[in-house]
């Protein structure tokens, strides 16, 4: 178990090192199409939003309700502006409410 | 030169100050679900010095609580971490000049917000030493976090880690959806991503359904979506691509 977590880590920090010092080495040579370099830009999208659905409905596998609040709560205040930290603080104060409450 | 260097180091250390109220809480959530996760203190603190990333991070953690496999969570690692690859180009960009040594140090300090700051910055500040002063708070900020929520998790009460699980998907509501409310078609994606990843995760693993709809719906999204209305931070990054071809 703990060698396996080890070897996560470090796998995930090859692959982190990776696209961050490629461009450092290769910076003369670096030639991307548009088309390629638009697809990167939506990755960061498409890979938080399957992050979020359906994941956060099994925040509490018993209770749906919990990751359904804490997303309204944040996508709420994210709409109205508030910076991330007040998102994040926000979504868990609503949890804390419901657990506290039910 | 030594002065001058110390001068754009200290430069560079002042513009990072923002990022500190940001980065401690993430730091603090991450660390809060890596030892729920069943991380122990020097798992959760090594990921944070050695990969830097704290969506990938998040996400790991996360994978690793619904039980996905090690390959899996490193391939969602890398596909999440291809950006980087855009935002170094821009950053290293502007230090082009430098040396190799220094560039490649300096590659290993690119984050979506060390990125931001630095390439919407002044031309003149556009040095390796103001990016090494601002990435050194960056990256303290982000150790500092972590090691807050290691040493603070344990006195918290169970109903707080509880309600702190939500703070991964906050996080990223929190950065999408001031970008989703400016453009529309971003926002359409996003809900098809949704509807996709629901759909994939019904058929297959659920590591598997997020890298496959991550993917799929990028390569559609290129096709409707033009990222270039977001903010000026992702318009200064296009402008520092297209220098570079």
């Amino acid at each position: 178990m703990l060698d396996k977590i080890w070897l996560l880590i470090f796998g995930m920090a090859v692959v982190t090192w990776l696209p961050r010092l490629l461009p450092a080495a290769l910076i003369e040579r670096m030639h991307f199409s548009r088309r390629m370099e638009k697809f990167l830009r939506l990755i960061p999208y498409t890979a938080m939003t399957a992050m979020i659905v359906p994941g956060v409905f099994r925040v509490d596998p018993q209770r749906p309700l919990i990751g359904l609040a804490g997303c309204l709560a944040a996508c709420l205040l994210a709409w109205r502006g508030a910076s991330v930290m007040v998102v994040v603080l926000a979504a868990i104060g609503a949890d804390l409410l419901l657990y506290l409450v039910f | 030169m030594n002065n001058s260097w110390r001068r754009q180091y200290l430069r560079g250390v002042h513009a990072g100050l923002p990022v500190i109220p940001g980065f401690i809480p993430v730091g603090i959530a991450y660390a809060v679900v890596a030892l729920s996760a069943r991380f122990n203190a020097a798992e959760t603190i090594l990921m944070s010095v050695t990969v830097f990333a704290g969506a990938s991070q998040m996400m790991a953690v996360g994978m690793y609580t619904q039980g996905a496999g090690m390959l899996a969570i490193i391939l969602a690692t890398f596909m999440l971490n291809l950006r980087h690859l855009i935002m170094s180009t821009c950053v290293i960009h502007l230090i082009r000049h430098s040396p190799l040594p220094v560039r490649l140090l300096a590659s290993l300090g690119v984050t979506d917000e060390s990125f931001g700051i630095f390439t919407t910055g002044q031309a003149e500040d556009h040095t390796a030493a103001y990016f090494f002063g601002l990435i050194t708070v960056t990256y303290s900020a982000w150790i500092a976090g972590t090691a807050l929520g290691v040493f603070a998790s344990g006195l918290l009460p169970d109903v707080l880690t509880a309600s702190f699980s939500i703070a991964l998907y906050a996080i990223f509501i929190g950065i999408m959806v001031p970008n989703l409310t400016r453009n529309l078609r971003l926002a359409l994606l996003v809900l098809m991503t949704a509807g996709c990843n629901t759909a994939l995760s019904q058929m297959m693993d659920s590591s598997w359904a997020l890298i496959l709809s991550t993917l799929i719906c990028a390569a559609l999204g290129v096709f409707f979506v033009d990222p270039d209305t977001e903010g000026k931070q992702e318009k200064a990054g296009q402008g520092g691509v297209s220098d570079a071809g």
